[in-house]
C-alpha cells in the first residue's frame, strides 16, 4: 500500500525550496480566507487546479473525491439552510434559505474544497522529509516537525489495519449496518480496540527503532540533500506574496464579500 | 557471529534490548550487571549514543521505515547522528550495495518487497557501520524468497567480518554461527558450537526450538557426529549403511496421505480478479475443496494466496469465473451469513480481538447469530477446552501471549463450527512448541471433519501436515497436487523460492522423498534388512 501522497515528477513546484513551499500553503490559505464571494473564489480554485494538474497531482486529486464531496457538501448545505441573513426564500424553525444564505454556503463549500485541494497540492509535491527541514527552517522545533511527518506515514497505516480489523468481524457475523446513527457507531467499538492496541504496539516498535538509529543524538540532524534557495523560489515568493495582497485587497475593497451576508462586509 | 535461540518469552529479545540499552533506558526494568562494548561498559550511554557501534534490526519491518525514498532512508540514521552531508553520501552507496539495493535509491520503500525493506533496514544499520550488528529475527515476516535474501545477506556480513548476533527459532538457518546460545527462562542453559549444541534434540525441543531435520535423522540412526550439511549427511549415512545404491533415481514409492474424495464444499471455477485499475492479482484459477480435506497454499507474497481466500469468504467478488458455496453463487451471499460455513482465521489475531476476556471474545461470534445462550455457553467452554485455553476464560486477551492470542483467534472462528476453515499463516511468530500445538489443533479438526485450507510459508508444515498443495504466482497456479509430486518439481520449487525441509532433500539422495526425520529413517532401514 503506498502510503504517502507524494507523487515524484519533479516539476517546478516540487523544486521549490521546502520553506517556501511550506509559505506556499500558508498563502493559500491566507487568500482563500479573506474571500467569501463564490464568484470571486472562481480563479482562485482555477489557479490552484491548473498549479495540481501542472504538478501531475490529478491523480491524488481523483483519489480524495469522495473526501471533498463529504467534507464540502455537509459544509455547504448546513450554511445555506442556516445562515440567518438576507430575505428568506424558505423560513421554516430549523430552516432557513434565502439568496444571501445560499450564495453563503455555496463559498463556504468552495472555501473548504480550496483548502483541501492546497493541502493535496502541497502533499503531492512535498516529500515528508521536505516538510520536516521546512519547518525546522521556519524555527519549529526538529523534534516537532519530525512528528508532523511521522503522523502522514502512521495515518495511511492505520487506515489499512481497520479496514482488515473491519472484515474479521464482518466474517464472524458482526453486523456494522444494524440500528440507528448512534447506535452504529457504538457498533464500531469491536474495530477501535483492536486498531488503538495495534497503533500502541506499532508506535512502541517505531519508537525504539527511531532510537536504535540515533534519533534523540542531536537537536540538528544533517540532510544528506542540500537545500539551497534559488532564483525561481524568489520569483514564486513574489508571486504568492502578489496573490496574498490581491486576495486582501479584494477582503478590503468589498470585493470578496457577498453584499448583505458576509462577516467580512 | 553469534545465534540465539529459545522459546517465546525466554529473554532473546530482552537480551537483544539491554546490547542496546532500550532496556532499561526506554522500557524500564532493573537491570543489574554490565554490557561491554569494545572493553567498556555502556551504563551511561543513551540509546540513541550507541547507534553507530550496535546497529539493531528487528522483526517488524514496517516499523522500522520512516522516509520516502530507499536514499532517504539509508540516510536517516546519518543525519540523526549529524554526520557531514559528504560522509553520507560517500556512504550511501557501499550500504546499499551491500545489501544488494543500488539503483533503488529513488524507490518508495512501502513498494518494496517484504525481503527488499527489511534488507533496507541493514542497510540504514549498515551505513553507521557499526561494531556489532544485532538482528531479532530478521525474517519471521517474510516469504520464502525474503527469507533466503536475509539469510544471503546475514552470510555476507558474516564473510565481511562483522559481528552479529542473531535471534532466530529455526536451528537449521543458525547452523553457520560460530556459537550458540540457548535460553530459557532468562538464562543461558546450553553454549557451544553448532555441532556440540544442534545434535542436543531433546534439549532443543524442550526450549521451543525446532532441531534440524539433519540431526533428528543422525539421532534416530545412532550416528554421533552433528552433519553440518546434507552432503554430510548422507556421507555419514553412506558410511552407516554402505549397500545403499547411490544415485538411486527419486520413485514416489510411498502411498500420499489421503487426497480426500469427498462432497464438494467450495468450488473456484476459472476465477480473475483485479483491484480497481491494478495488474490481475487472480488469473483464471479453479480449484475444488472438499470436506476433510486438508490443502496448502503456498508461494511468495503478492502471488494471490489471500486474495483467493478473501474471495473464498465472500469479502471479494470476481472480475469473471464463479465461486460456489455447495452449490450456490458466493456472489449473492454476504459474508455474515456465510460465517458458519466458511471460517477465516486472519494472520494476525490482534485484527480481531476486542474483548475484555478470553469467554467473551469466543462468544463474540455465536452471539451475532443470535444463539441462545445456554448453546453459546456449550459451544465457548467446547472451544476453549479444544485450544488449550479453559483455564484462561476470565484473562484479558491482551495479556495473553502471542500463540495463546492465535489460538484463541483461531477458537472465536471455531465457535461457529465451520464447515471449513481457512488460516493464514497460522504459525508466523510462533516458537515450535507453539507451532506444534496449533498445528496437532488443526490436524484434529481436520481428523474431525473440517475441511482445512492453510496459507503457509513453512516447508515442514506442509510437508508434515497437508494432503494436497496448490502453488500460485503472480496470480496463476502452477501446481496442484500431492506433497511428495510437489517436492520433485525442481524447477517449480526453484523459481518460487520454496525450499523443500531438508530431510527431504536429503531422502531424494537415496532415491525416495520422506516427508519427516521419522519417514526416511524408517525407509532407510527397510532398505537396510
Amino acid at each position: 500500500m503506498k502510503t504517502s501522497l507524494y507523487i515524484d515528477r519533479g516539476s517546478i513546484v516540487h523544486r521549490l525550496h521546502p520553506t517556501l513551499k511550506i509559505f506556499a500553503l500558508f498563502a493559500a490559505f491566507w487568500s482563500i480566507y479573506w474571500i467569501d464571494n463564490p464568484l470571486t473564489l472562481v480563479p482562485f480554485i482555477a489557479a490552484e487546479f491548473a498549479v495540481g494538474i501542472a504538478i501531475g497531482a490529478g491523480e491524488n486529486v481523483y483519489r480524495f473525491r469522495w473526501f471533498f464531496l463529504l467534507i464540502v457538501l455537509p459544509t455547504m448545505i448546513t450554511w445555506m439552510i442556516s445562515y440567518r441573513r438576507g430575505t428568506p426564500i424558505i423560513n421554516l424553525p430549523l430552516i432557513h434559505a434565502s439568496k444571501e444564505s445560499i450564495l453563503f454556503g455555496l463559498g463556504k463549500g468552495m472555501k473548504v474544497a480550496a483548502l483541501v485541494l492546497a493541502s493535496v497540492i502541497f502533499l503531492s509535491s512535498t516529500k515528508v522529509e521536505e516538510l520536516s527541514v521546512g519547518l525546522s527552517r521556519l524555527g519549529f522545533p526538529y523534534r516537532f516537525g519530525f512528528t508532523i511527518t511521522l503522523a502522514f506515514r502512521l495515518v495511511p497505516l492505520f487506515i489499512d489495519s481497520a479496514l482488515t480489523v473491519v472484515d474479521a468481524q464482518r466474517l464472524r457475523g458482526y453486523d456494522f449496518d444494524e440500528g440507528g446513527p448512534f447506535e452504529r457507531i457504538r457498533r464500531y467499538v469491536p474495530v477501535i480496540i483492536p486498531v488503538f492496541m495495534g497503533a500502541l504496539r506499532k508506535a512502541n516498535n517505531m519508537a525504539m527503532a527511531l532510537e536504535a538509529r540515533g534519533f534523540g543524538r542531536s537537536n540538528q540532524p544533517t540532510s544528506f540533500i542540500e537545500y539551497r534557495m534559488h532564483t525561481r523560489d524568489a520569483g514564486a515568493f513574489a508571486i504568492l506574496i502578489a496573490v496574498g495582497t490581491v486576495a486582501f485587497m479584494l477582503y478590503w475593497t468589498g470585493y470578496g464579500a457577498i453584499p448583505g451576508a458576509s462577516i467580512h462586509s | 557471529m553469534i545465534g540465539i535461540m529459545g522459546a517465546s518469552g525466554a529473554g532473546k529479545s530482552t537480551l537483544a534490548k539491554v546490547l542496546n540499552r532500550i532496556i532499561p533506558e526506554l522500557e524500564g526494568g532493573d537491570l543489574r550487571g554490565v554490557v561491554m562494548l569494545g572493553g567498556r561498559s555502556i551504563a551511561d550511554a543513551h540509546v540513541c549514543d550507541l547507534a553507530g557501534d550496535l546497529g539493531m534490526v528487528f522483526q517488524d519491518f514496517e516499523s522500522q521505515l520512516f522516509s520516502t525514498t530507499v536514499a532517504h532512508e539509508v540516510a536517516f540514521a546519518m543525519e540523526r547522528i549529524g554526520m557531514p552531508r559528504e560522509e553520507i553520501l560517500a556512504r550511501l552507496e557501499p550500504a546499499l550495495e551491500a545489501v544488494g539495493l543500488r539503483g533503488f535509491e529513488d524507490r518508495d520503500p512501502t513498494t518494496l518487497s517484504g525481503g527488499q525493506k527489511q534488507r533496507l533496514a541493514i542497510a540504514s544499520v549498515l551505513a553507521l557501520r557499526p561494531r556489532v550488528v544485532v538482528l531479532d529475527e530478521p525474517t519471521t515476516d517474510l516469504d520464502p524468497e525474503g527469507r533466503a535474501e536475509v539469510f544471503a545477506l546475514i552470510r555476507r556480513m558474516r564473510e565481511e567480518g562483522i559481528s552479529l548476533i542473531v535471534i532466530e527459532h529455526e536451528a537449521e538457518e543458525l547452523r553457520q554461527c560460530d556459537r550458540v546460545v540457548i535460553l530459557r527462562d532468562g538464562s543461558i542453559i546450553a553454549e557451544g558450537t553448532p555441532a556440540t549444541v544442534m545434535p542436543k534434540i531433546e534439549l532443543l525441543e524442550e526450549c521451543g526450538i525446532n532441531a534440524p531435520g539433519l540431526d533428528r535423522v543422525a539421532r534416530l540412526l545412532g550416528i554421533d557426529d552433528h552433519p553440518a550439511s546434507i552432503g554430510d549427511a548422507e556421507a555419514h549415512i553412506r558410511t552407516l549403511l554402505p549397500h545403499l545404491s547411490p544415485g538411486a533415481e527419486v520413485q514416489l514409492d510411498r502411498a500420499d496421505r489421503k487426497i480426500v474424495e469427498s462432497k464438494t464444499i467450495l468450488e473456484i471455477d476459472s476465477v480473475s480478479f483485479s483491484y480497481s485499475g491494478g495488474p490481475r492479482v487472480l488469473d483464471d484459477i479453479s480449484l475444488t475443496i472438499g470436506a476433510g480435506e486438508f490443502i496448502a497454499i503456498v508461494g511468495q507474497n503478492g502471488s494471490g494466496k489471500t486474495t483467493l481466500a478473501k474471495m473464498s469468504v465472500g469479502l471479494l467478488a470476481p472480475d469473471s469465473g464463479e465461486v460456489l458455496l455447495e452449490g450456490r453463487d458466493r456472489t449473492t451471499l454476504r459474508p455474515a451469513e456465510t460465517a458458519r460455513e466458511i471460517g477465516y482465521v486472519f494472520q494476525n489475531p490482534d485484527h480481531q480481538i476486542f474483548a475484555d476476556t478470553v469467554e467473551a471474545e469466543v462468544k463474540f461470534g455465536p452471539r451475532n447469530f443470535g444463539l441462545d445462550d445456554r448453546e453459546i455457553e456449550s459451544r465457548s467452554a467446547e472451544v476453549l477446552q479444544a485450544v488449550g485455553l479453559e483455564n484462561e476464560r476470565d484473562t484479558d486477551p491482551f495479556l495473553l501471549g502471542k500463540g495463546q492470542r492465535q489460538r484463541l483467534a483461531v477458537a472465536s472462528v471455531l465457535a461457529l463450527r465451520p464447515r471449513l476453515l481457512i488460516l493464514d499463516e497460522p504459525t508466523t511468530g510462533l516458537d515450535y512448541r507453539e507451532q506444534r500445538k496449533m498445528m496437532k489443533l488443526v490436524s484434529e479438526l481436520n481428523a474431525s471433519g473440517v475441511a482445512i485450507v492453510m496459507i503457509t510459508h513453512t516447508p515442514w508444515l506442509v510437508a508434515e501436515y497437508a494432503h494436497r498443495v496448490v502453488l500460485m504466482r503472480a496470480g496463476r497456479k502452477l501446481f496442484e497436487g500431492p506433497v511428495r509430486e510437489f517436492f520433485i518439481r525442481d524447477e517449480l520449487l526453484r523459481t518460487s523460492s520454496f525450499k523443500p525441509p531438508e530431510v527431504t532433500t536429503l531422502s531424494r539422495r537415496f532415491g525416495t522423498v520422506a516427508l519427516s526425520a521419522a519417514e526416511l529413517v524408517e525407509w532407510l532401514r527397510g532398505r537396510a534388512q
